[in-house]
């Protein structure tokens, strides 16, 4: 005997008189849902915070997917959707976090030395994406992270190429001299502790 | 100017630079080693970066996200009040600290999700197209317990044969051969997800059957007990399109979906939420969602 169970065309679907567009619909946004998820990490700096973003994204593109244009890319459809939400709460109230935060977030006691360590080296590249300024940052998760070209990055924060561009090529600056502040930082602690 | 100079390296990194452009940047690169070491620590860092970040990729997606992009949460009210959003929507914080947190949490949503195990692509066409409709859903669902059946049985082969599994292509040495010596036997080529993440080494492929038709079982396994082997059947279909369904047949678990004229399954004895994860992972990987 097998039980078959659909998730993604289930009897709840049915009876709830969902129409098959919101269904498809359901479905693409459950496929992008991973790579929204790291964007929002990107952008927000904490794991709760982001899922937080996601969700509201969700329901708001739910609202509003009469407004997405089919051909047209859906996940940057969704990416501008997460960014404005989160330029807004940028906005209203001051979500920038301790530094550690993410950290605290993942680190579990139970790891290996050799992970842990690992784990930290990205925690600092973590910590040097939060520091940048909001729009830096978006520009760098869209375009390095999430492979967007310019233009297509520049549609999800609707502002010129140009802008990109130059937005871009700071926070990778700015981003690489952080680490190497970082590392710089580190192994002179390190040198400390061995003297 | 170092700001144009910053400009066009990382567009060059990136790709976006025209020809001229390019061969600008390229003189640069070819006489002056600062500019080369530039460029190296900004690959790097770019490198970093996404290493930093893809953990999201790889962890199972929590059930309320799941249940929001379902459209099973309730939307913001117009002009309501903006409050952070766990105290707006009344849930504890909840932080994936690890799979063992995230997991049964995922399980447990797809098993509500799920419901009365009677949902299959075929059950709305059922209700809207009379006797021919149900005669065409009968024949796609015993073609299917048919082929489900042979999966499970496979993969119980597997479990069973220990070091000697049953395939036809080993993967000693490069991966991509035994991918190659696989394809030659089937319509379509197919891709290897990369699945070391979730602490996956692929170790062979064997041809198999699914919906009547040729296709690819992908053999993994896992010293993570919880994972353990796993299969990934990946076959061409003629079947329209269905999201990942879930089943379970002779105490084996498999998620299987069809996108554009392949079929996927993944058969273990891993979690449903485990292969909710690792089938988010390959749908991105094959650009099979």
């Amino acid at each position: 005997m097998s039980s078959r169970q659909g998730l993604a065309r289930s009897p709840l679907r049915l009876v709830s008189g969902k129409d098959p567009v919101s269904a498809r619909f359901g479905d693409q946004l459950i496929a992008v849902l991973p790579r929204l998820r790291r964007f929002a990490r990107g952008l927000s700096g904490s794991i709760t915070d982001a899922d937080d973003l996601v969700q509201a994204a969700c329901e708001r593109a739910l609202a509003r997917h009469h407004q997405f244009q089919e051909g047209t890319r859906f996940d940057s459809w969704m990416f501008r959707i997460v960014q404005t939400i989160w330029i807004d709460q940028v906005r209203s109230r001051d979500v920038r976090k301790e530094d550690g935060d993410i950290a605290e977030d993942r680190l579990g006691s139970d790891e290996p030395v050799r992970r842990v360590e690992a784990r930290l080296a990205l925690d600092e590249v973590r910590r040097a994406l939060d520091r940048l300024p909001p729009d830096q940052r978006a520009a760098l998760l869209l375009v390095t992270v999430e492979g967007l070209s310019y233009k297509e990055a520049a549609e999800v924060v609707q502002v010129p190429v140009g802008t990109i561009m130059s937005r871009l090529a700071r926070a990778r600056i700015a981003l690489q001299l952080q680490l190497e502040g970082d590392r710089g930082g580190r192994r002179s602690k390190e040198d400390a502790a061995a003297q | 100017m170092q700001q144009r100079s910053d400009d066009l390296l990382v567009a060059y990194l990136d790709g976006e630079l025209e020809m001229a452009q390019r061969r600008e940047v390229e003189t640069w690169l070819d006489t002056d080693p600062a500019v080369r070491q530039r460029m190296a620590a900004l690959a790097e860092s770019a490198h970093l970066l996404r290493l930093a970040l893809d953990e999201a990729l790889h962890e199972p997606v929590p059930d309320r996200l799941i249940a929001a992009a379902r459209g099973e949460t309730a939307p913001p009210q117009a002009g309501a009040q903006v409050l952070p959003f766990h105290r707006r929507l009344g849930e504890q914080i909840v932080k994936p600290r690890s799979w063992r947190v995230g997991l049964p949490v995922a399980a447990s949503l797809l098993g509500v999700l799920v419901g009365g195990g009677v949902a299959y692509l075929g059950v709305d066409k059922l209700a809207l197209n009379g006797a021919a409709g149900k005669q065409a859903v009968l024949e796609t669902t015993a073609a299917n317990n048919l082929w489900l059946d042979n999966a499970a049985g496979y993969f119980k082969l597997v479990v069973s044969a220990g070091d000697n599994l049953p395939i036809d292509v080993p993967a000693t040495g490069d991966p991509r051969e035994a991918l190659q010596k696989i394809s030659q036997s089937l319509p379509q080529k197919i891709q290897l997800p990369k699945l070391e993440p979730w602490g996956l080494s692929f170790r062979g492929a064997r041809l198999v059957v699914e919906e009547g038709r040729p296709a690819a079982a992908l053999v993994y396994t896992s010293d993570k007990k919880e994972i353990g082997p796993l299969a990934l059947i990946i076959g061409s279909s003629k079947q329209p399109d269905i999201s990942p369904t879930f089943d379970r047949r002779q105490d084996v678990n498999l998620l299987y979906w069809r996108h554009q004229g392949r079929a996927y399954a993944l058969v273990g004895q891993a979690d449903i939420g485990y292969l909710w994860g690792i089938a988010n992972d390959v749908a991105w990987q094959l650009d099979a969602v």
